[in-house]
């Protein structure tokens, strides 16, 4: 309606100090009169319940919550966006003025990108809004790193082609129908296009829902130790723009008043094609690098690998633990799952003077499926579980089961079997098996399986003479256990203590 | 008299189409089940497409007439009433006949208790904000009950009734809360009719 006006002529009112285009006006007009901004609360309510929530009870971590937030926030606005936008797209069909506006001065092609522009606007605003809360209150609770910038930027670039097939749809079949039609069947296609990804090689990575690795994801190793790579962000917004381009040229080619409009639009949409076609191809080229992260040859920055340089915090206990400081906030459950051990083992021979996270490796396996490698370079190296406490799925319980059987276990077997027990087979004597065995605070959850062979036995048989000493053994306090291996250390690794010597 | 008179109130809310348009959701249901999913999307799939014939339903709501139906007779609000019931009861039919000897998730009572609770969403929305507009309602809703699927295998488990898709298909509470649903909306609409909005 407000295209009928001739160009060049403005609404009553006062003159803007500025003088304002026509398309500027339109847009104005546009951004007033869409169904978007009544959408917007809606936007809230979703994303608040759906992705908010969950990415709020993530630790406070900028790598999980950054790379969750782009999984979560555009499947939140599908719906609205694609909807508002199909309901732009067909109101000039809807309302049957489409003949009535041919005639204005604005080429029909015009008009749709200025409603298509406002709907993005307003659908660019809310997807900014949700970014701008979850960032905001990731900054006042992380305890290292800055915001990561590429998953919001492949968030923002995800919104242009959801309106622009929407909108494509509704002004090429303004059915009463096709507004929860072809919203449905983005929906359908968006959240379920991840599911045909495949291994590091896929071209389904190309979807902007995937953030790095597909069977990596949101790890807390990733982007931690080593800088986000860019590579698959960069090729998904160059496939969104590509797709925004080919659809809104495709558009165009209808809708355009004249041979060059037309010739334009077919350019547009030859380029949009040209870019999104490029994009899923080189999404194609990927390989995960030991990082997690997926790495682009024709897109990959060298310089980008390098590691990130960090000082570690510590804790105050006897063997100090320390973390990388983005990792701060598990360090109390780390300390509180292998706490006697480090109580226990302090200062005697073979226990290490300080306890340092290092980082996993990650490895693409045949099919599907990732191998997370965890190779200690020293006796004081240990890698913190993944997943971590917050985490979907994951409980302190099991997370302190895994330190035991990792950390803890690790810890006294060095001291115990003076570090013949790493990398070799593990023969200790009934006694060191007994010490081992009571030391380690293995949680219920751990069973025999879980334990190397020589350890399985103690949960396997608590009642063996091994189980019932092991169980002697630990009802002593941490202080206790240490003092007495400080004096009978020797005795023990020299194989001259029997059970029945144990206290 | 009485055929005609539906015939006609069928043609005015586009009955025809939407009945080829459930049908169609139908042959997608099947072709889709017919694929591999994981465990997300064999749960989650039915309930976008029962969603999508809820939404067919909800927009076929809208009157094409306006004030001036209102004033022809007292039929009208069981014209509505039946077109929204035979619809509803097409769609769970439908859909339950395209999962006959596929692994459709939750069976039968899973796709009635959806379908009549989504539709009940989506007539309310075709009182409030129009015939044109009602497809917000269900497809909204959808999502957060994609959200309740998915929450079954991430805790803690969303396991309000009021989210039905995420309950067990035999679950009385949310079978109770889709049937409330689907009766206020059938009421609503049958009574007031869908709002006429002029600037849809």
């Amino acid at each position: 309606m407000s295209a009928s006006a001739p160009a060049g002529t403005r609404p009553s009112g006062r003159a803007p100090a500025i003088p304002v285009p026509a398309s500027g006006r339109l847009l104005r007009l546009e951004l007033r009169h869409n169904v978007m901004l009544w959408l917007l609360p809606v936007v809230g309510v979703l994303f608040w319940y759906n992705g908010y929530r969950e990415v709020m009870a993530l630790p406070p971590m900028w790598n999980l919550r950054a790379m969750t937030l782009q999984n979560r926030l555009l499947l939140d606005l599908v719906i609205p966006a694609v909807g508002a936008a199909a309901w732009m797209g067909s109101r000039e069909g809807r309302r049957d003025m489409t003949d009535l506006l041919g005639v204005t001065a604005r080429p029909r092609w015009s008009r749709q990108l200025a409603a298509w522009a406002a709907t993005t606007a307003w659908a660019e605003a809310g997807c900014l809004a949700c970014i701008a809360v979850v960032y905001v209150m990731t900054a006042r609770q992380a305890s290292w790193g800055g915001p990561l910038w590429w998953p919001a930027a492949v968030s923002v670039a995800g919104v242009p082609p959801l309106t622009a097939i929407g909108f494509a749809a509704g002004a090429l079949f303004p059915s009463r129908f096709i507004t929860p039609l072809i919203t449905v069947a983005v929906f359908f296609g968006f959240a379920f296009s991840t599911q045909a990804t495949s291994g590091d090689h896929s071209n389904w990575q190309i979807s902007p829902l995937i953030s790095g690795a597909f069977n990596v994801g949101a790890a807390p190793g990733v982007a931690t130790f080593y800088r986000y790579l860019p590579d698959l962000s960069i090729a998904q917004v160059m496939f969104t723009v590509g797709l925004t381009a080919a659809v809104l040229g495709g558009l165009g080619l209808p809708a355009a008043n004249g041979p060059r409009l037309r010739w334009l639009a077919a350019v547009v949409t030859a380029a949009g094609l040209g870019a999104a076609g490029t994009a899923v191809t080189l999404a194609g080229t990927g390989r995960l690098d030991p990082h997690g992260m997926i790495v682009i040859p024709a897109l990959h920055d060298p310089a980008s690998g390098q590691p990130v340089s960090y000082t570690p915090r510590c804790s105050g206990t006897a063997i100090p633990v320390c973390v990388h400081p983005a990792y701060s906030v598990v360090l109390p459950a780390v300390t509180a799952a292998v706490g006697s051990e480090l109580t226990e083992l302090a200062g005697l021979p073979g226990a290490p003077a300080r306890i340092s996270q290092v980082p996993v490796a990650y490895q693409q396996s045949s099919g599907n499926t990732t191998s997370i490698i965890a190779a200690l370079p020293s006796p004081s190296a240990f890698v913190v579980p993944d997943p971590v406490p917050g985490q979907p799925g994951a409980t302190s319980a099991e997370f302190a089961g895994q330190l035991a059987q990792s950390l803890g276990l690790q810890l006294i077997i060095d001291v115990v079997l003076d570090g013949s027990g790493r990398g070799a087979d593990l023969n200790p004597s009934q006694a060191e098996l007994a010490v081992i065995g009571g030391s380690v605070q293995f949680p219920s959850s751990v069973e025999g399986r879980d334990l190397p062979p020589p350890f399985s036995r103690l949960r396997d048989a608590p009642g063996s003479p091994v189980g019932l000493a092991a169980r002697r053994f630990a009802a002593l306090t941490p202080a206790a256990r240490h003092d007495w291996l400080e004096h009978h250390l020797t005795a023990l690794r020299a194989g001259q203590i029997s059970l029945a010597e144990l206290p | 008299m009485i055929l005609r008179l539906v015939w006609l109130h069928a043609l005015s809310r586009r009955l025809p189409a939407a009945l080829a348009l459930l049908a169609a959701c139908a042959a997608g249901l099947r072709g889709t089940l017919y694929g591999h999913w994981d465990a997300y999307g064999a749960l989650q799939l039915p309930l976008i497409i029962e969603a999508a014939c809820a939404a067919v339903i909800a927009v076929t709501a809208g009157s094409p007439f306006g004030e001036p139906e209102r004033a022809t007779g007292r039929w009208l609000p069981f014209l509505r009433l039946g077109a929204a019931v035979a619809l509803t009861a097409l769609a769970a039919g439908l859909l339950a006949a395209a999962g006959t000897g596929m692994p459709l998730a939750g069976g039968f009572p899973d796709v009635l208790r959806n379908v009549a609770g989504l539709t009940g969403i989506g007539l309310l929305c075709a009182v409030l904000l129009g015939g044109p507009l009602a497809w917000i309602g269900p497809l909204t809703y959808s999502l957060a009950g994609v959200y309740a699927l998915y929450t079954d295998w991430h805790p803690p488990t969303l396991s309000t009734p009021w989210l039905w898709p995420g309950r067990p298909p035999h679950d009385a509470g949310g079978a109770l809360c889709a049937a409330g649903v689907f009766a206020a909306g059938l009421i609503a609409f049958a009574v007031r009719g869908a709002r006429e909005n002029a600037n849809q």
